[in-house]
């Protein structure tokens, strides 16, 4: 079976084509921005790639090499009036994003807190996301109950009023009602 | 006028008055007459090939002209050879500028058509533009040059504003036709609609479905209430569900219905109001709309779904229950366009419903979205494809597919003319198998004879294109997407496909090789396009000097200002577009294109 070579696949092909100087991205925007708003597709994936950082995605073998790495504007190919009609309807469907951002890590992610249904799904989330070991609520009780196990990262969040609190006292619709920002903090500084 | 003249016939008796002239001096007017019944444009170019007086009678006497691309000739060109035409119709960018692949500024102006039309063709009653600049000042002319233009259709065109549309309400006062589909309208917050007179009656079809801006209800209401032919009518969201309602009690002759904003929260009485408005609308076939849709009001069409042939639910988000519900009482549709919400079983009961249906289109809800959250599969295009016997257009949004699926499919519908299957991930293999999809698109152009237009996607590698080129004998538009493998791909297409007219590619690593070994085909195409593939600057030089009767156009990133003479011949080409033309070179190319 004949075999697809790596020019055949997208990204790398478009990879090429950024190291020459005439060719251009695919991104060429041909109607307005209000039209081809394309929000919904870095927010589903929660993170822009550049171009750079996806060429290096292309090279490591662990991730498949597809452009579901990669936002393509251009594809699949609808209209713009069905575009645009699909980017509206997803940001009604309702949505919670919030940014997120760990100490001494000047960038952050952001996180669609809908899409969690607790406490402990934020956690495992906000644990997968920055690969450090995060913990809420009452940090002493937590060192009681995991002796062994000092976590670095304690998890705060911004409210309505401007203050900081330590995510995980109110219940959950409460504190989805109110959480403006999320931040890793460092316990010692706690 | 020919004299008739004797051709010595019957032997020794000379009876010239009786004499028929021979067939070949016949007045211009009898071919007039007889190419007046030839349908298809083609036909009548045929019979202009033919001699000399073929091709007078048949230019003289044009009056419908169809220019498919317009920079193939100058308007110049067309207007001097056929100076009788009433109706013409011109597109401009190429397709895939619908994705935006097509840099801002491409071209494709109406100006320079409507002018020569105004000077040439006064007696113009119908102007189509797609794909095509149209500016107020288009739109002002028009109104101003044509004493009996009738029908103005706008396809996917842009540059105008509301402004224009009140010239051409305030000033065609024959109007019959204002058909504006998906469009890119300014609002100028002038009250265009306001600007047709109270004398004005003669409207059969209104659309302004695309148009953002709100509408004075009031006036639309008189204006539909004077227009007894009206038979078409699409509204904008601006309309809402009460004020249709309305509306349609004052038209229940239409025939087609765009409902515009299709929402509200529910209300018994609105749903009455609604029902009862439909239930007079005896004639209603065709119907579609931005349904934000809500399920409950869906029964109030429930009436109309016995004659409905067209129904049009690309913007419904509406999901499968109700969607199955409404569709399913819809016995004698013809053309579907719906959302994967319905799902495959939602299409099993097409199926079994509506077996009359001949062109189905479903839409992808959530195409940004990496996880495959509806289940919409092979499986209900194939069942589609096995109960509807009719069935011979389809557009198919889907994340998986099967060799098998694709096969079953070619041998229950051998008479598609219009195959279009988009999986939505590239590089998509059959899903069983992990195989390249090769075989199953291999079978549909060996079963479908007939088929026109093909959209091929998935895995697929040089194998399908030898199919394609082999068996796609009247193939017309191929569009091609991350598929093959080598240059071989781009050659099997180009070496075969007898028929082929448009050629249009993108992300596939095809070369300059096969461009320059089928230069000549190129010409009896109308064009291609190739974007991110890999050819460079040094071919397109050579295909340029080798056919001096195409134009090719190479476009560059418009970030990046680059004249194209300092640039040597290995230069990478990020997009290629090449039409053949009799008009030469134009001039109203952008930075960032460059003709070669």
């Amino acid at each position: 079976m004949a075999e697809c070579k790596d020019s055949g696949r997208s990204p790398s092909s478009s990879m090429d084509s950024s190291t020459h100087p005439v060719l251009s991205t695919t991104s060429s925007g041909c109607r307005p921005a209000a039209r081809r708003d394309d929000l919904s597709t870095d927010l589903q994936l929660g993170l822009s790639l550049s171009p750079a950082s996806s060429l290096l995605v292309a090279e490591s073998k662990s991730i498949p090499c597809t452009p579901r790495n990669r936002v393509l504007p251009d594809w699949p190919p609808i209209k713009p009036f069905l575009r645009s009609a699909l980017t509206a309807s997803a940001r009604r469907q309702r949505t919670l994003f919030v940014k997120v951002y760990m100490e001494g890590v000047p960038i952050g992610r952001k996180l669609d807190l809908l899409l969690l249904d607790g406490y402990d799904s934020l956690l495992a989330k906000l644990r997968h996301m920055f690969k450090a070991f995060i913990t809420y609520a009452d940090v002493m009780e937590y060192h009681q109950r995991v002796p062994h196990e000092k976590a670095a990262h304690v998890l705060t969040y911004e409210d309505q009023d401007g203050d900081w609190m330590m995510v995980g006292d109110v219940p959950w619709e409460l504190f989805l009602g109110s959480v403006k920002k999320l931040r890793i903090a460092r316990t010692d500084k706690c | 006028m020919a004299p008739a003249a004797p051709m010595g016939r019957g032997g020794s008796r000379a009876a010239p008055a009786a004499a028929a002239p021979p067939w070949h001096v016949l007045p211009d007017e009898v071919w007039e007459h007889a190419f007046s019944f030839l349908p298809a444009d083609s036909d009548r170019g045929a019979a202009a090939a033919a001699c000399r007086s073929w091709l007078r009678a048949e230019r003289r006497s044009r009056r419908r002209l169809a220019v498919a691309n317009c920079y193939a000739a100058s308007p110049q060109d067309a207007v001097d050879r056929f100076p009788a035409v009433r109706a013409v119709e011109v597109k401009g960018k190429p397709h895939f500028a619908d994705f935006g692949l097509v840099p801002p500024a491409w071209g494709a102006a109406a100006a320079p058509w409507v002018a020569a039309a105004a000077d040439g063709w006064p007696l113009l009653e119908e102007i189509s533009f797609k794909r095509m600049v149209v500016t107020d000042d288009c739109l002002e002319m028009i109104a101003a040059s044509f004493r009996n233009f009738q029908v103005l259709r706008l396809v996917s065109c842009e540059g105008f504003s509301t402004a224009g549309l009140a010239a051409i309400a305030a000033g065609c006062r024959n109007l019959r036709e204002l058909d504006l589909q998906e469009n890119e309208i300014e609002d100028c917050s002038i009250h265009w609609l306001s600007l047709f007179p109270e004398s004005f009656t003669s409207l059969v079809t209104l659309n302004f479905s695309c148009l953002e801006g709100d509408v004075n209800i009031t006036v639309l209401e008189r204006l539909v209430t004077r227009c007894h032919n009206l038979k078409t009518l699409k509204l904008n969201n601006a309309i809402p569900l009460d004020k249709l309602a309305n509306l349609l009690r004052k038209a229940p002759q239409i025939v087609e219905l765009g409902t515009g904003r299709f929402s509200a929260d529910y209300h018994p009485d609105l749903f009455s109001k609604l029902e009862a408005a439909f239930a007079g609308c005896k004639s209603l076939r065709r119907l579609s709309g931005a349904w934000d849709a809500v399920p409950e009001y869906l029964p109030a069409f429930y009436c109309v779904c016995d004659g409905l042939t067209s129904l049009n639910l690309s913007y419904t988000t509406v999901r499968g229950p109700e969607l199955i519900k409404f569709i399913s009482r819809c016995k004698k549709l013809q053309l579907l366009w719906v959302m994967d919400l319905i799902e495959d079983r939602g299409l099993a009961v097409v199926a079994s419903s509506c077996n009359k249906l001949q062109e189905l289109r479903v839409f992808p809800s959530a195409p940004f979205d990496a996880a495959e959250q509806v289940s919409l599969t092979e499986r209900g295009l194939v069942d589609v494809s096995a109960s509807c016997p009719m069935l011979e257009s389809v557009l198919y949004f889907c994340r998986r597919m099967t060799n098998e699926a694709l096969i079953t499919i070619a041998k229950n519908r051998p008479n598609f003319t219009c195959f279009r299957l988009c999986i939505i991930e590239p590089h998509t293999p059959d899903y069983t198998t992990h195989q390249p999809l090769d075989a199953g698109f291999s079978a549909i152009v060996e079963s479908c004879k007939g088929l026109r237009r093909l959209s091929v996607s998935g895995l697929l590698t040089d194998i399908v294109f030898k199919s394609i080129g082999a068996h796609a004998d009247r193939l017309e538009m191929l569009s091609i997407a991350f598929a093959g493998n080598s240059d071989l791909g781009l050659h099997y297409i180009l070496s075969g496909c007898k028929s082929l007219k448009k050629l249009e590619i993108r992300d596939c690593p095809f070369g300059d090789k096969p461009l320059l070994a089928n230069a000549a085909k190129l010409e009896t195409m109308r064009s291609l396009w190739m974007s991110t593939c890999s050819l460079t600057l040094g071919a397109c030089r050579q295909l340029a000097r080798k056919m001096p009767r195409l134009s090719v156009e190479v476009m560059n990133d418009p970030r990046r200002r680059c004249p194209l003479d300092s640039l040597t011949d290995e230069s990478p080409v990020e997009t290629l577009y090449v039409y053949r033309t009799i008009a030469g070179p134009r001039f109203d190319t952008p930075a960032c294109v460059q003709i070669v």
